[in-house]
């Protein structure tokens, strides 16, 4: 009993140091020899992972096609500018309900599915996205990738913020939508329906014993966290003014998966970390050497092995001790 | 059950603290102090891994070739140039668009060079246009890059897809027949080429017999060549590329097809030519630069050199890399600037040195669609030749103003910034 107001200290801190950290940063980015946009990703990125850490991480459900959702984000937003309306909120907007539309559907499908089971369908699933952008040449562009669009500037009536050119304006709108998703994320865990999906998460036979209706639950987990994955793949594509069907390959899955597993599946901002850690050192080794893949494989066996709570897991137990 | 958390710092986390204090000196950057004169940066964001890492690696030594002799002839606007080299990964734009920010905006290149991959180059190209700095691609073929996509700032060494599907197409309904089959790869670039070869042989006066798609990475291509006989074409045409392509080469060679039908393709590289087995080195392509063209000044120098670097022949790649980076000097030399929009404007109808162009008649950049018109090289692949690199025999030098088609017919409409 006397861990949990220390416990909820230490993550108030954690807290306000990786925001104190996240709001600075392009302040300090290009002094310690890095770029404005090299953070945005890692927000980006970062999101998609926390996203998927809301089903793997506190609902205990492994999903490996968390790309589709994150793509079909990319693509509703690519599209909404390219053949709709140049409005970069309407199209965060038109990516996000694309996401979220097709997990309602897909989810509804395959929540009975358990284990290994459910993993693999929401591969299947999200190979399918991937084939219909990859093929479908005349719409999403194929294998070329949806071009010659970017995003627009924010009119907000009496003023214009220009996050088409100003990367540092454009970070800061990308790290608002990073907070409102990770509040909305932080509060629901909160509920009684965050409680709940952990009770699912640590013993789902008592959880359905206690009348918990763990089918609707789990459904309702897996479209809340495609729902944020998709505003991470739409903010994603805008960054990049630009996507490509890459973006739904199951492969990015493993990416968010790795994230999550490297920060720590088991803490709120462990993915953040675990993204931060992927992209930057993606970004520094790959410099240095052709075969920076083994380095990132390699460290990511490393912390599997001998820190299986993840690099917050590490620092978390230190803390507490 | 619960210890006190530590109070105090003891020795231990004073020492660790500076531990991590001295690692972080070290993977600090490197901060360069003002030094007199900053060297003038080119930026190579290019595959070296994955499928493309071959001709990656090709174009990459090319580029160090042309830095060399850039720095010894007094490099750009008399300052040091120094080549950076990041992996753009053979198909994950993503990368290759971190990988082009990383170059622009931390190291502040003063030109971008890539890709290989049409796509990441096309992803590259929006980057570069976003930020106002010149770019060279010097082997994505796609044709949007200097056709209906393409930017004031962004200027291409290889060729478009359809100017090497009218080079070829001449020479085969000349020689070979009027009736095309096509094996085309199943994915956009596959069907742009295929369009672009339909295009240029109706132009003629050939037709369609008919056609297979094949999905990328297929194997087994029996059931697709059984059936480009069956259509009775005159010349059946293999838009596959990679291993691909080696492989449907292998299997119409076992069926004895090459002596029935004509075979050829579109873009031949000396590259997968090297990865076949002598008997399959069959059928009419188009080289985009050939090593072995004999009595063309300069050309044998290059070689030699490239061949005392790395022991092997230059390939297509090892030039387009090569005249790529030489072209940025020449611009930046030409303007006597670095500023990208006085370099582009200079090399609007700019025509290559013959050095660098390395080529019969020459080679220059369209204005108006930034793109290099060259010459092209149409002729059959072979078993063996006058060397053992030389793996295919040109018939035909072709020239490029001849098969480029118009500037109106590329769909380039460019806008210059105000």
């Amino acid at each position: 009993m006397k861990r949990l107001p220390v416990n909820r200290l230490s993550s108030r801190t954690s807290s306000a140091i990786i925001w104190i950290v996240l709001l600075t940063l392009p302040l300090w980015m290009r002094a310690v020899g890095s770029y404005t946009e090299l953070g945005t990703q890692v927000v980006v990125l970062a999101l998609a992972a926390m996203a998927l850490n809301f089903l793997l991480g506190f609902t205990g459900t492994l999903s490996f096609g968390h790309a589709a959702y994150f793509g079909l984000g990319a693509y509703g937003a690519a599209m909404t500018i390219k053949y709709l309306v140049p409005s970069t909120p309407l199209a965060i907007l038109v990516g996000m309900a694309a996401g979220t539309i097709a997990a309602m559907i897909i989810g509804a499908l395959i929540v009975k599915l358990r284990g290994v089971y459910f993993a693999m369908v929401t591969i299947a699933f999200g190979q399918v996205f991937y084939f219909i952008t990859f093929r479908w040449n005349t719409v999403t562009g194929g294998d070329d990738g949806l071009s010659g669009w970017h995003r627009i500037p924010l009119n907000l009536g009496f003023t214009t913020i220009d996050i088409e050119h100003d990367g540092k304006a454009f970070y800061y709108f990308v790290l608002l939508c990073f907070a409102l998703s990770v509040g909305v994320m932080a509060f629901l865990l909160r509920s009684p329906f965050g409680r709940t999906l952990l009770a699912i998460r640590e013993n789902e036979r008592r959880a359905r014993f206690l009348g918990i209706p763990i089918e609707r639950h789990l459904w309702l987990s897996f479209v809340i966290s495609c729902l944020f994955a998709s505003v991470a793949g739409a903010l994603y594509a805008l960054l990049n003014n630009f996507t490509d069907p890459r973006a739904l390959y199951w492969g990015q899955s493993g990416n968010f998966v790795i994230m999550a597993v490297l920060g720590g599946m088991r803490s709120f901002w462990g993915p953040l970390i675990g993204a931060a850690i992927f992209v930057v050192l993606q970004d520094y080794v790959s410099s240095h050497t052709e075969n920076w893949m083994s380095f990132v494989g390699l460290f990511f066996v490393l912390v599997v092995l001998f820190f299986p709570r993840g690099v917050l897991g590490i620092i978390r137990r230190r803390t507490m001790r | 059950m619960d210890r006190e958390p530590p109070q105090r710092s003891s020795r231990r986390t004073v020492l660790k603290a500076g531990l991590a204090v001295g690692a972080a000196q070290l993977a600090g950057p490197f901060i360069i102090s003002a030094r007199g004169e900053e060297p003038v940066k080119i930026g190579l964001d290019n595959p070296l891994t994955g499928t493309y890492a071959a001709v990656g690696k090709n174009e990459l030594i090319g580029c160090q070739y042309a830095v060399e002799q850039i720095n010894a002839k007094g490099g750009i606007l008399g300052r040091h140039v120094e080549l950076l080299v990041e992996d753009s990964t053979s198909g994950d734009s993503s990368t290759a668009v971190q990988k082009a920010r990383k170059l622009i905006d931390r190291d502040k290149v003063n030109f971008l060079v890539g890709n290989v991959n049409s796509a990441l180059a096309v992803a590259m190209a929006g980057v570069a246009y976003e930020k106002g700095v010149f770019m060279m691609d010097p082997g994505g073929h796609t044709d949007a890059i200097t056709g209906t996509g393409c930017h004031w700032n962004v200027f291409r060494i290889c060729n478009t897809t359809q100017t090497e599907a009218n080079a070829v197409a001449a020479t085969l309904v000349k020689d070979y027949g009027k009736k095309f089959y096509y094996i085309t790869p199943d994915y956009a670039f596959g069907h742009t080429l295929e369009a672009g070869m339909i295009k240029a042989v109706a132009a003629l006066g050939g037709s369609r017999a008919g056609g297979a798609l094949t999905p990328l990475g297929t194997t087994d291509f029996s059931s697709y060549l059984i059936a480009a006989e069956a259509a009775k074409p005159d010349v059946i045409i293999f838009l596959v590329q990679g291993d691909d392509q080696v492989n449907a080469l292998k299997q119409a060679v076992q069926f004895g097809l090459e002596k029935r039908v004509h075979l050829a393709g579109a873009q031949g590289e000396l590259e997968p030519l090297e990865g076949l087995p002598p008997e399959a080195r069959i059928g009419t392509w188009v080289f985009e630069w050939y090593w072995n063209q004999p009595g063309v000044p300069h050309v044998a120098e290059f070689v030699a050199a490239i061949k005392k670097k790395t022991g092997r022949v230059p390939t297509a790649r090892t030039w387009f890399g090569f005249a790529g980076t030489w072209s940025c000097a020449l611009a930046a030399n030409g303007a006597k600037s670095l500023e990208a929009v006085k370099m582009a404007k200079f090399l609007q109808g700019y025509h290559l040195p013959p050095e660098v162009a390395l080529m019969p008649d020459g080679a220059f950049f369209r204005a108006g669609q930034n793109q290099l018109i060259p010459d092209l090289f149409v002729g059959h692949a072979q078993a063996s030749g006058s060397a053992p690199d030389d793996l295919f025999k040109v018939t035909q030098v072709v020239k490029g103003v001849d098969v480029a088609g118009t500037l109106e017919e590329t769909g380039c409409k460019m806008t210059w910034p105000a």
